[in-house]
């Protein structure tokens, strides 16, 4: 086991000198979720915010709902929009696909004045109807609020005069940064492994290193397990680094379970085997690239990296059943975002088996020695 | 196990499927000895190191490394020797320091490492990564290498391949120290003059077979051609004088020279004292001396091939 210490510390080592290997791992993958994340996403630094005041005579605002929506208006942060009084702004939200509506009832302004002469025993409620999926639903949340907590202290020094009333948009709907996001985590986990267990096999085998290796007590398990925890710990930290991305760029409710971690470490396990047998059929650096590019490209587009499969013409949805990057994809989903634990474990079951046969395959076709 | 042969080989064979690599050799190399095998590329000479390895598996025949069997005692044979690979190469991105304390780490040994770099003389490049080292500089490095574990017994496969005349004189006075200390050395090389001058015993091995197996000079005197004595811009009259001597004697038309096959009775200063005697005047002296060269051309009417034109 020392061995296999000693390998992986050089491995970690020749990684952390790598400044393109570190791009490609690390730096790549958030420059994507980056770009397709401000492509699908909201991108403007303003919010669309969607205001229905309830509270009218005759067609007016009564004076602290006029005061509330001058408020929110004056901070800049949205883009304001009035949703008519007589509709319901609930449905208008979800048929319109809005992420978030907030609604001033009728009475707010009686229930303010009350709220101000009872010292705050009676609130002045107001509704913020959002869809907690969508990325910018989550700040706007924010920023109303900390604008009537705001409002709050300058009326009474502390005490909670109006209230913000939560109310999601059933049923819930996911972004395209929840399908895209696992996708990524997926990709990383196949390019990392794959092409660091080609071109490493291709190298070791041209600069005769394999062959110095094989003159050693060093056995060959020994450098597969080192080459394995390597490849896996090398995914997580690709891993880490996109999740604290969606967390804190795109305000994404990611769950990290046993599960999604062990589904990485699979299907990192699956990847470096598949490279090994790929690697077996190559004859230099150069072919090494090329193999691992002729298998990765279609299967990051196929697998449902990108795009849902659904999208995806039917003969492609049938090739995509066959490609094991789409049974990462989907199961990463599965439990990351959806917390469908059932098709998790599903899926988490396949790439285990799959990543076992590949690395024992793989394992069993690496050779150091000639015949 | 101190009066056992470093390598016995006994009727060793490589066949790839019509092809004869190896065929058949047999010899043994004693303790303490620089042992070359000499021979041009595609010779045999790799394949048959690498059996001794165990890096690859005969066809038929046996050999014992330090009195172990390669064909059961792989990783007796892998602790207890030192190898450089030719054109050794490692991890790019770790330091010269790195590399040797990763292959130490490997064979669970704990060499002097400092101790090490600065036999290779490589303490000032310590924190120099694999890949900025030079060719020269990457060889002495793989030499320390082959040393983390102490070993007994060394194989360097084509030493100084490739190395510009400066480096390759360093990386001879390494193998000569390590043979100073006591340590065997088995090294192929097609550079004759490499075997000439580090080699105890030379091998010369051509199309799988040994042709020949002694130390280089009685191997020198027993097949090469007799020293050549070439007396520049000399009459034609100087070939009588000198076969008179009783030894043989050619005139070039073309140059204009004299060129005398010496032999141990007749040497330069006996040619040039007859010469003087019968006023027989002569240009400029050059001397051929034999090589190991001359052996092989000999022994089996071909040249080593890709002679090196820095040498």
């Amino acid at each position: 086991m020392s061995h296999v210490v000693i390998d992986l510390k050089a491995s970690l080592k020749s990684f952390l000198r790598n400044k393109s290997t570190i791009f490609w791992t690390i730096a790549f993958p958030c420059v994507l979720i980056l770009m397709f994340g401000a492509i699908f996403s909201q991108s403007s630094a303003k919010y669309d915010l969607h205001i229905q005041n309830q509270d009218l005579s005759d067609g007016t605002a009564s004076y602290w709902s006029k005061t509330l929506f001058d408020i929110l208006n004056s901070t800049n942060a949205f883009n304001i929009q009035t949703v008519d009084s007589s509709i319901n702004a609930t449905d208008y939200a979800i048929s319109n696909r809005l992420s978030s509506v907030l609604i001033i009832p009728a009475g707010f302004n009686d229930s303010a004045n009350m709220a101000l002469f009872t010292g705050g025993a009676v609130k002045a409620n107001v509704t913020f109807v959002f869809d907690q999926s969508t990325s910018s639903a989550p700040i706007v949340r924010s920023i109303v609020m900390s604008i009537v907590e705001n409002l709050n202290f300058e009326l009474s020094k502390g005490k909670r005069y109006l209230n913000v009333n939560d109310m999601t948009i059933a049923p819930k709907r996911y972004g395209y940064i929840d399908f895209f996001l696992p996708g990524m985590i997926g990709m990383t986990a196949m390019t990392t492994s794959i092409f660091t267990s080609v071109s490493i096999s291709a190298q070791f085998k041209q600069n005769g290193i394999f062959h110095k290796l094989a003159t050693t007590p060093l056995k060959r398990y020994e450098w597969i397990l080192s080459r394995t925890v390597y490849n896996v710990l090398i995914t997580f930290l690709g891993m880490v680094v996109v999740i604290i991305l969606g967390m804190t760029v795109f305000n994404m409710k990611i769950t990290v379970d046993a599960i999604s971690l062990f589904m990485v470490a699979m299907a990192s396990l699956m990847f470096t085997g598949l490279g090994m047998i790929i690697a077996r059929f190559v004859k230099d650096p150069d072919g090494a690239d090329a193999a691992a590019n002729v298998i990765t490209f279609p299967m990051m587009f196929l697998s449902g990296s990108f795009f849902p499969l659904s999208q995806m013409p039917l003969f492609l949805q049938g090739i995509a059943q066959v490609l094991p990057l789409t049974y990462v994809n989907e199961g990463l989903r599965a439990s990351m975002i959806f917390g469908q634990s059932q098709m998790a474990i599903v899926n988490t079951a396949i790439i285990t088996v799959l990543g076992l046969v590949c690395i024992i395959v793989g394992s069993w076709i690496t050779k150091w020695e000639e015949d | 196990m101190g009066n056992i042969d470093a390598i016995q080989v006994d009727r060793l064979t490589k066949r790839y499927g019509s092809l004869v690599a190896v065929n058949g050799i047999s010899f043994s190399v004693n303790r303490g000895e620089i042992f070359a095998f000499l021979g041009p590329n595609g010779a045999g000479k790799t394949t048959t190191v690498e059996m001794l390895e165990c890096l690859r598996k005969p066809t038929s025949g046996k050999a014992l490394v330090l009195g172990l069997d390669i064909a059961k005692d792989k990783m007796a044979i892998k602790k207890r020797t030192g190898v450089l690979p030719q054109d050794f190469y490692t991890y790019e991105r770790l330091t010269v320091k790195e590399t040797i304390q990763y292959y130490a780490g490997v064979f669970d040994s704990h060499p002097d490492v400092d101790g090490l770099m600065k036999l290779v003389d490589l303490e000032d490049k310590k924190n120099v990564l694999f890949k900025h080292l030079s060719g020269g500089l990457k060889q002495r490095l793989g030499i320390a290498v082959a040393l983390v574990n102490d070993p007994e017994l060394i194989f360097l496969d084509e030493p100084s391949a490739g190395l510009d005349p400066k480096a390759r004189h360093g990386v001879w006075h390494l193998i000569d120290g390590l043979h100073k200390q006591g340590k065997t050395v088995f090294l192929t090389t097609h550079y004759m003059e490499e075997a000439e001058v580090l080699a105890d015993r030379v091998g010369i091995i051509h199309n799988g077979s040994i042709v020949a197996m002694d130390a280089p000079q009685k191997l020198i005197s027993e097949y090469g051609k007799r020293n050549l004595l070439i007396l520049k811009k000399t009459s034609h009259q100087a070939v009588t004088n000198i076969e008179k001597l009783g030894v043989k004697a050619n005139y070039d038309q073309t140059a204009g020279d004299v060129i005398v096959h010496l032999n141990h009775a007749v040497g330069v200063s006996e040619v040039l004292h007859s010469l003087s005697s019968a006023n027989v005047p002569f240009g400029e002296l050059q001397l051929r001396r034999s090589s190991l060269e001359d052996v092989f051309l000999n022994l089996t009417g071909e040249t080593l091939g890709e002679e090196d034109d820095t040498l």
